[in-house]
C-alpha cells in the first residue's frame, strides 16, 4: 500500500447517514413538527439539507485519501481545509472495525484508529473492503522493535503465533437478556428530554393538554403529569433493553499474545483490538440492579482518544458474574489480580460515612418544607440516605500488594479498580478539618483516561493507612525517602 | 498542626510569594465589587432596598481584604513540595489540606510559566503534566525554578517508560 487511494464511493452515504444518526431526535421532532405546521415550505428545507449532506458527503470522499508509507497511516482530507493527518504505529491505542448496516450491503466495513495524546483527532475511513482492513490492522498492529521492549515482562519470545487466539469468552443469549433487562440506562430519557426542551412549547401547550384531556376523560391534571411520566419512563426502558440487546448480541471477547479482540452487535458489528501494552486501569462495576444477582460490568481503560468522545471507556464484558472474575483475570488480564493486603475505613469514620448522603437533604427539605406545609414528611428520606451512607462504609475497601492496588467504593453502583502500580498517574490525599480532628484522610488514584483521567477514590481512611497507600505508586520496592535531598 | 500528615515534604516556595499574592490577591479582589456595584445600580433604579446594596459592599471589602491580608502568608505558610527521583510531593491547600504526589516517570512534559506580577519579584511556577492531569508549583524563584525544570526532564528521560 505505497499509493494514495480514496475509499469506496458508499463512503459519501456513509458520511450522510452519520449525519442524520447524529441527529435522528431534531429530526423526528422537525417531522413532527414541521409536517402540521408550515406544510410544502419544510419538505423544500428538508430537501435542500439532504442534498447538500450528499453533495458534502460526495466531495468529501473525493479528497479523501490514504495510504500505509512504513510504519505510519497517512490521510489527506478535507474539502475547504486541506488536512494531512499522519499517525505513526507507536502511538495508535486502539482501532476498531465496524460493519455497519450500509456497509454490510456492500461488503465494506468502517476502521476508526484511534491514537495517544490529547488533542489528536482520531482516524476514521469509512468505507473499506474487509480485506483492506485487515491488511491495514496487520499492518498497523504488526511487532515494531520499541513495542517489543515494552512488552517484554508479558511475553519473552516473539513469534510469528503471538496472533493466534489463545482463549475465547462468550456471552450467553440468558445473559444477554438478564443484562438487557438489567441495564437500567436511562441516559435515553435525558437526550431525549432535551432534545425535547427546546421544541417544549410545542408539545406541551394548552391545545395538547385539553386534547389529551378530552381524550383521556376521568384524569385530572396531575394524574395525567404522572401517566406522562410513566410512559417516558416505560418507552425508554424498553429502547434501552433493545438497545443493549443490538449492541451486546453475539458478544464475544478473544485474546492473543498481545492483544484482546472484542466483537459485538447484531446489525452494526463492532470489533474493538485493546493492545495489552495500552490498558490503564481495569474497572468492574456493580449496577443497583445488576449487583443483587452478582452481576456487573467490566471495563477497561485506554489512554488517548479524542475528547470529543463520550465513550472512553471500552466494555470489555457486558455482563458477568463477580464470583467468575478471578477465573477470568487468570486467563484475560495475567497482569491483575487480588491484592492481599486489605485497609478499610476504620470505626471512627462510620458516622461520617452515613452522615454523607443526607447533607443533600438537610438542605433540600427545609425548603420544600417552607413552600409546601407537609413538606417535612419527605424528613422520612433520611433514613434510606443513612442506610445508603453505611452500605458506602461497608463497600469501601482497598488492597493492595506491590503490583496491583484494587479500590472499592460505591456512589450509587459498587465500582471496584484496579491499576497497576506503574500505571498509577497521580496519587492524591485530601484532609479536610472535620477529617483533621478525626486523623481521616482521603485518598484519590488517577489513571489515564481517554483524553483526561479517571479518578478512584475513597473518603475516611485512617491517616496510616492512608500515608502507606499514598507512597505505593513510587516505592520501587525500596523505602520511599521523603527527605531524599536533591539539588 | 503542620505535621497533620505525617513526614510533610521540606521544601518551601519562595517568601516573595507573599508579596506577589497580596498584589495578585488585591486585584483579583476589585471583581468582589462587581456585586455590590450591581447591587448599587438596583438601589438607583428603586428594584432594591439600600440596605441590600450596603451590606455586600461590606461582604466584598472583608473578602477583599482578607484576600489581601490573611490569604497570601496563609498559603505560603502551608505550601511544601520536593522533587526526589522518585516523584514530586506536593503539600498545600488553606482549610482542605491537599498532597499530591506524581511518580517522576509518569509525568510528560514539565514548563516554567511567570505572569506579569511574579516577573515583578523574580517568580516562576513550575507545571508539570501527565497523561491525566496538569499541577502546578507557584511562585518560586527563577533560578530554582529553572533549575528544578531541568532536573525533573532529566529525571524523566532517566526512568522513561512509554503511557
Amino acid at each position: 500500500m505505497s499509493e494514495f487511494r480514496r475509499q469506496h464511493p458508499v463512503a459519501a452515504i456513509a458520511q450522510l447517514l452519520a449525519v442524520l444518526k447524529q441527529n435522528i431526535v431534531t429530526i423526528i421532532i422537525l417531522f413532527v413538527v414541521g409536517s402540521r405546521n408550515s406544510g410544502d415550505y419544510f419538505w423544500y428545507f428538508f430537501g435542500f439539507g439532504i442534498l447538500s449532506a450528499l453533495v458534502i458527503g460526495f466531495f468529501g470522499w473525493m479528497r479523501f485519501t490514504y495510504r500505509v508509507e512504513g510504519d505510519e497511516l497517512q490521510i489527506n482530507k478535507g474539502i475547504f481545509v486541506r488536512k494531512k493527518l499522519y499517525l505513526t504505529k507507536d502511538r495508535i491505542q486502539v482501532i476498531d472495525i465496524t460493519e455497519g448496516l450500509l456497509q454490510r450491503a456492500f461488503g465494506l466495513v468502517k476502521v476508526e484508529i484511534k491514537s495517544a495524546g490529547s488533542g489528536t483527532e482520531s482516524a476514521t475511513i469509512s468505507a473499506i473492503t474487509r480485506s483492506e482492513a485487515g491488511e491495514l490492522r496487520k499492518i498497523l498492529r504488526g511487532e515494531t522493535v520499541s513495542e517489543k521492549a515494552t512488552t517484554s515482562t508479558e511475553e519473552a519470545v516473539e513469534s510469528e503465533d503471538s496472533r493466534e487466539i489463545t482463549k475465547s469468552w462468550r456471552l450467553s443469549g440468558k445473559d444477554l437478556v438478564l443484562a438487557a433487562f438489567t441495564s437500567g440506562n436511562f441516559g435515553l430519557i435525558a437526550s431525549i428530554l432535551g432534545a425535547i426542551s427546546g421544541q417544549m412549547e410545542e408539545f406541551i401547550n394548552e391545545e395538547n393538554l385539553n386534547y389529551l384531556a378530552e381524550r383521556l376523560p376521568g384524569y385530572a391534571d396531575s394524574t395525567l403529569i404522572l401517566w406522562v411520566a410513566l410512559f417516558i419512563f416505560i418507552v425508554s426502558y424498553i429502547i434501552s433493553f433493545i438497545g443493549v440487546i443490538f449492541t451486546y448480541a453475539d458478544f464475544k471477547l478473544e485474546r492473543n499474545k498481545k492483544e484482546m479482540i472484542i466483537t459485538s452487535g447484531l446489525l452494526e458489528r463492532k470489533h474493538t483490538t485493546v493492545p495489552y501494552n495500552r490498558i490503564q486501569a481495569v474497572r468492574f462495576v456493580e449496577g443497583v440492579f445488576r449487583q443483587p444477582f452478582g452481576y456487573g460490568m467490566l471495563y477497561v481503560e485506554s489512554a488517548g482518544f479524542e475528547q470529543q468522545n463520550k465513550e472512553k471507556s471500552i466494555v470489555l464484558l457486558p455482563f458477568v458474574s463477580r464470583k467468575t472474575l478471578p477465573g477470568f483475570f487468570k486467563e484475560f488480564l495475567p497482569n491483575y489480580h487480588e491484592p492481599e493486603a486489605l485497609i478499610t475505613p476504620p470505626e471512627r469514620s462510620v458516622l461520617r460515612y452515613i452522615r454523607r448522603p443526607a447533607y443533600l437533604l438537610f438542605v433540600i427539605i427545609p425548603v420544600i418544607w417552607f413552600l409546601w406545609e407537609p413538606g417535612w414528611m419527605l424528613f422520612s428520606l433520611l433514613i434510606p440516605a443513612f442506610a445508603f451512607g453505611w452500605l458506602r462504609f461497608n463497600d469501601a475497601r482497598l488492597n493492595f500488594d506491590d503490583r496491583v492496588m484494587k479500590l472499592q467504593y460505591r456512589v450509587l453502583a459498587r465500582t471496584t479498580a484496579f491499576i497497576q502500580k506503574n500505571r498509577a498517574q497521580v496519587t492524591q490525599l485530601t484532609v479536610n478539618p472535620f477529617q483533621r480532628r478525626k486523623k481521616l484522610a482521603t485518598i484519590q488514584l488517577t489513571a489515564a483516561s481517554g483524553a483526561g483521567g479517571i479518578n478512584f477514590s475513597i473518603s475516611d481512611l485512617d491517616y496510616e493507612d492512608a500515608i502507606s497507600v499514598y507512597k505505593w505508586s513510587v516505592e520501587d520496592n525500596n523505602e520511599y525517602h521523603s527527605g531524599f535531598p536533591s539539588g | 498542626m503542620e505535621n497533620v500528615i505525617q513526614s510533610v515534604p521540606d521544601k518551601r516556595i519562595d517568601k516573595n510569594a507573599i508579596k506577589a499574592w497580596r498584589i495578585s490577591g488585591f486585584l483579583f479582589g476589585l471583581l468582589f465589587y462587581l456585586i455590590p456595584g450591581i447591587g448599587f445600580l438596583l438601589y438607583m433604579e428603586g428594584e432594591i432596598d439600600y440596605w441590600f446594596a450596603v451590606i455586600s459592599g461590606w461582604v466584598a471589602l472583608f473578602f477583599h481584604l482578607t484576600a489581601i491580608v490573611v490569604v497570601p502568608g496563609v498559603r505560603w505558610r502551608r505550601w511544601h513540595y520536593n522533587v526526589t527521583e522518585m516523584g514530586v510531593d506536593m503539600y498545600r491547600g488553606m482549610f482542605i489540606i491537599k498532597r499530591t504526589m506524581i511518580p517522576i516517570n509518569r509525568i510528560q512534559h514539565v514548563d516554567t510559566k511567570q505572569g506579569p506580577v511574579y516577573r515583578k519579584f523574580g517568580l516562576s511556577s513550575i507545571r508539570l503534566s501527565t497523561a491525566a492531569t496538569t499541577h502546578e508549583i507557584p511562585a518560586l524563584d527563577d533560578e530554582t525554578a529553572n533549575h528544578l525544570r531541568d532536573l525533573i526532564s532529566t529525571l524523566v528521560r532517566q526512568v522513561r517508560e512509554d503511557v
